[in-house]
């Protein structure tokens, strides 16, 4: 993985637990802020990601683009106030690994729509920070960052 | 609209609206702009057929700000159960303000004064800058006042040249 490009953070994560910076398992690049401000303890965190290396796609696959759709049109409303923070899981510029929602409680975890691309597991985890939803409605990332982290 | 007031003029800046969304979070005008160029849209409400026209139009053509790096937001006086419920109808992914309080309109002096019923905000569009610089004014009290997408395509492209170091031509 090369250099980290201004507002993304390293997060991995091993199949059973997260790790800020490179820790066990697989490193991501996530939206900075996720890992920037105070945890919130004993949050809920349903990881949409596969241990194995090989799990990616082009982050600009359609089935991709859509689920961000679905994040802005839908799932960020349905989680309300429960929402503590969402970021996708980039491995480079241009490939997706998986996507992190982290709530503070119990939620309706069938229904997120990045499970789609790789199976969720609900973790507990006090390492992630409140975050502001995305406005809406860019999808695109901003000079590689993890969706939807960095501006210019 | 007065202008007077708080002069919402091209050049001037817009003030950093401050007020929940669709969510009931609390949300700032800057935040939500987030370094990109905006169109702010004040709508009198769910109710008004005229608007659902114009948020259908401006929804159809959110396709092209979800890649173009270009935000839109949408304040009106519905309450955030209302907004999300009539986002949720048109179908869109960008965010809703609301002011059920009026205290931005009053603000802002964009009190639509001919409907005492409802006393919604008087239409009226701003594409504005990053730093929330007014970039033009569109007064929609009268449907063909307000912009069209491509009246927004081309503010949004006149910004993005004037914002983006690398933007050429």
């Amino acid at each position: 993985m090369r250099n980290l490009p201004q507002g993304a953070a390293h997060l991995s994560f091993d199949g059973d637990a997260l790790y800020a910076g490179r820790g066990p398992g697989r490193c991501f690049m996530v939206d900075a802020r996720c890992l920037a401000g105070e945890p919130v303890r004993d949050a809920y965190a349903h990881v949409c990601a596969l241990p194995a290396a090989d799990a990616s796609l082009e982050f600009d696959q359609p089935e991709i683009q859509q689920a961000r759709r679905d994040a802005l049109a839908w799932w960020i409303p349905l989680l309300g106030d429960a929402l503590v923070c969402l970021t996708t899981l980039a491995l480079d510029e241009s490939r997706y690994g998986g996507a992190i929602t982290v709530t503070r409680g119990p939620v309706a975890w069938s229904e997120d729509p990045f499970a789609r691309i790789f199976p969720g597991c609900v973790l507990r985890t006090g390492l992630l920070s409140i975050v502001p939803p995305p406005p809406g409605p860019v999808l695109e990332r901003y000079a590689g960052v993890a969706w939807p982290g960095g501006a210019f | 609209m007065t202008a007077a007031t708080v002069n919402l003029e091209p050049g001037q800046r817009f003030p950093d609206l401050d007020l929940p969304d669709h969510t009931h979070r609390p949300r700032r005008l800057s935040e939500l702009a987030g370094g990109d160029p905006l169109a702010l849209l004040f709508s009198r409400g769910w109710w008004c057929p005229k608007e659902q026209r114009h948020l259908r139009e401006v929804a159809a053509a959110q396709g092209e700000f979800e890649v173009a790096y270009a935000r839109i937001v949408v304040v009106s006086i519905d309450s955030p159960e209302v907004q999300s419920a009539f986002r949720a109808g048109l179908g869109a992914r960008f965010t809703f303000l609301s002011d059920a309080d009026r205290g931005c309109m009053d603000r802002l002096d964009l009190l639509e004064v001919t409907d005492t019923t409802h006393r919604p905000y008087r239409p009226t569009a701003f594409t504005l800058h990053p730093d929330l610089t007014i970039h033009a004014v569109y007064d929609g009290y009268w449907y063909w006042g307000r912009p069209t997408v491509e009246e927004l395509r081309q503010d949004m492209r006149a910004i993005s040249r004037a914002v983006r170091e690398d933007f050429r031509g």
